[in-house]
């Protein structure tokens, strides 16, 4: 049995009524930091934060938050926070009406439910804002407002569905900014759920991963990062004898878009690449640190943990 | 003599986010918040005065109406002698029901969609879900509101002809010791009243995230169905009539209204289910209130977000 974290998921199964099995024995912990849920559109993300939440019943296992099981009482959610993916502000009041009435559907009293509205709105970077009607703010603004209803009463870990959804570059890297000092400066757990490894590699220090139902990945980021790196190499003329050279070195390559390709590699790689070249004679046109794509490791049957 | 300045400077200190370790108050709190939210989206109060407008326009119609009927009766006094008004069968509190049910059904076919539409519409509602709040607890909370309002509407026009009517008499007190049994009979019709309208239009309301499409269907039902089931049940003989009466859906808090003043209004007089006897009308009021908030309750028991 896995051991309880913030948040413990143990052999949840998920049925739907229209047969899709959207978890298959999915087993795995969150402890306190900054943890990415990730997995493409459908991998079953958003059915375990939904179990996670208490608002679905797994069809088999269970979800333990903050040690409780998820669905045995609903109160543990005063202690959780979500921002869902998508929209869900209203567009004719105020952020920080909005806020207190959140804070207060979360249980706090209402002048504790005023302050902390105001504080949180300042620590998101809305305070200017906040008596501004909601529906005439930019997306960037909205995605910090979804963020703040999510942090206002303040939670022991909050859930993130996709939170950069639909920002631009600039807007993303201030959202990744905002989750990150989440933790680090408010001391709330974060689960961030995201389709895109980037943001989750920039952000996380645990990642699950996730593909039709089942955990693939466990584990530190960083490991994780080592073995979504390979190296692309491109060449005149000679690849066999370049192929060869690599073996002898105990390297594995693969032939990929007109060039080779080197997986799990770490810094000695390019020393080792030197070499084969020089042992093989083959002109170097091009060489150049490449991400695999997620879909690639889902093909191969899941990242080692 | 030189004036010293009032501030003399100071500095603002950044304390940083602070963690809540104050009471978090269960259910209780969250079912409150939501309650108090459904009034004041009613009212328009807290947002611009387009959405004032309207409920306070009903409602000063309706206390208008009553203040007139009360001046009127006054007058009849005055000038014809003591008892005129009774006398010239003027309208009172019974008929006041019949004239301003016309308007409380308008007024609940506009505002009922404001309280459950726009949650939907907007995705708010998946941020209470998410909360120590239920489905159930969600519904019935804006229900509450919404017949508090309703009964406001009812009850205070109500209350102003009654003491427009003591007031204006020749002989106040002689005029409350006899028609005191109408406080209680306003009371209960409008309780009546205001039950049915909220549970009745609420229920429309679930089922459509617009609210446009919720009030021209609850517009329509009412102005729609009562020409139809009158005409019909004029035609149809015996008991068939008696029943296609009992669906004329504007009538079925009025013959509650009948029941408690002991006298038809212009609404029910010529209406055949009248003829069914209190007994089935009001169990038929109660059945219908009951079901139609059984079914509302059902559709947001057991959602999720």
């Amino acid at each position: 049995m896995t051991a309880p974290g913030i948040l413990a998921a143990e052999h949840l199964t998920k049925d739907y009524p229209n047969g899709v099995r959207a978890l298959d024995d999915v087993s795995f912990t969150v402890d306190d930091g900054i943890t990415g849920i990730l997995g493409e559109n459908g991998a079953g993300k958003s059915t375990a934060i939904k179990i996670l939440l208490g608002l679905l019943r797994p069809t088999s296992g269970r979800a333990l938050v903050l040690g409780q099981d998820a669905n045995a009482d609903i109160t543990v959610r005063a202690r959780l926070g979500y921002m869902p993916e998508h929209d869900c502000l209203p567009s004719q009041v105020s952020a920080a009406e909005f806020l207190t009435h959140m804070a207060e559907v979360s249980g706090l009293p209402p002048k504790v439910a005023r302050t902390r509205a105001a504080d949180t709105l300042r620590h998101t970077g809305l305070f200017e804002e906040r008596y501004r009607a909601i529906g005439g703010y930019s997306t960037g603004m909205k995605q910090r407002v979804k963020l703040a209803q999510s942090l206002v009463h303040d939670p022991a870990v909050v859930f993130l569905d996709e939170p950069t959804a639909g920002l631009d570059p600039a807007g993303r890297e201030e959202m990744l900014d905002l989750i990150r000092k989440t933790h680090r400066e408010f001391g709330i757990s974060v689960l961030f759920s995201s389709h895109l490894m980037g943001d989750v590699e920039r952000t996380c220090d645990r990642i699950i991963v996730i593909n039709g139902g089942h955990v693939v990945h466990h584990g530190e980021v960083a490991g994780f990062t080592r073995e979504m790196e390979t190296v692309f190499i491109e060449v005149d003329h000679g690849r066999e004898g370049l192929i060869a050279a690599l073996a002898a070195r105990g390297v594995t390559a693969s032939e990929d878009a007109g060039g080779l390709v080197l997986s799990g590699v770490d810094e000695s790689i390019y020393d080792i690449v030197r070499d084969a070249l020089v042992a093989s004679g083959a002109p170097l046109r091009r060489m150049a640190p490449r991400r695999r794509a997620l879909t690639e490791l889902f093909e191969r049957g899941g990242a080692p943990a | 003599m030189s004036r010293e300045p009032l501030v003399q400077g100071g500095t603002v200190f950044d304390i940083g986010y602070q963690r809540y370790d104050g009471p978090r108050e269960g259910r209780q709190r969250p079912r409150r918040a939501v309650f108090k939210d459904g009034l004041r989206i009613a009212f328009g109060l807290g947002r611009g005065p387009r959405a004032k407008l309207l409920p306070w326009t009903f409602i000063s119609l309706l206390c208008l109406i009553a203040l007139i009927m009360a001046l009127i009766a006054g007058a009849a006094d005055r000038i014809a002698g003591q008892g005129a008004a009774e006398r010239a069968n003027l309208p009172s509190h019974g008929d006041f029901n019949a004239f301003a049910s016309m308007l409380l059904f308008a007024f609940a076919a506009l505002a009922a969609p404001e309280l459950l539409c726009r949650d939907r519409r907007d995705g708010v509602l998946s941020l209470y879900l998410v909360r120590p709040l239920t489905g159930s607890d969600y519904v019935m909370a804006r229900w509450s509101a919404f017949l508090v309002v309703m009964l406001l509407a009812a009850l205070l026009p109500q209350t102003i002809l009654f003491i427009g009517l003591v007031l204006g008499d020749l002989e106040p007190m002689v005029y409350f010791r006899t028609h005191w049994l109408d406080v209680p009979r306003f009371l209960g019709a409008g309780v009546a009243m205001a039950t049915y309208l909220t549970s009745l239009a609420l229920l429309v309301a679930s089922f459509t995230s617009r609210r446009a499409y919720a009030s021209v269907f609850l517009v329509g039902l009412f102005a729609i169905t009562t020409p139809f089931t009158a005409g019909l049940a004029q035609e149809l003989p015996g008991a068939v009539g008696q029943w296609v009466s009992m669906f004329n859906v504007t009538n079925i808090p009025l013959h509650v209204n009948d029941v408690f003043f002991g006298a038809t209004t212009e609404l029910t007089e010529d209406a055949p289910a009248r003829e069914l006897g209190s007994t089935m009308l009001v169990g038929w009021w109660a059945l219908t209130t009951a079901l139609a908030t059984t079914v509302l309750w059902s559709r947001y028991r057991r959602m999720t977000p």
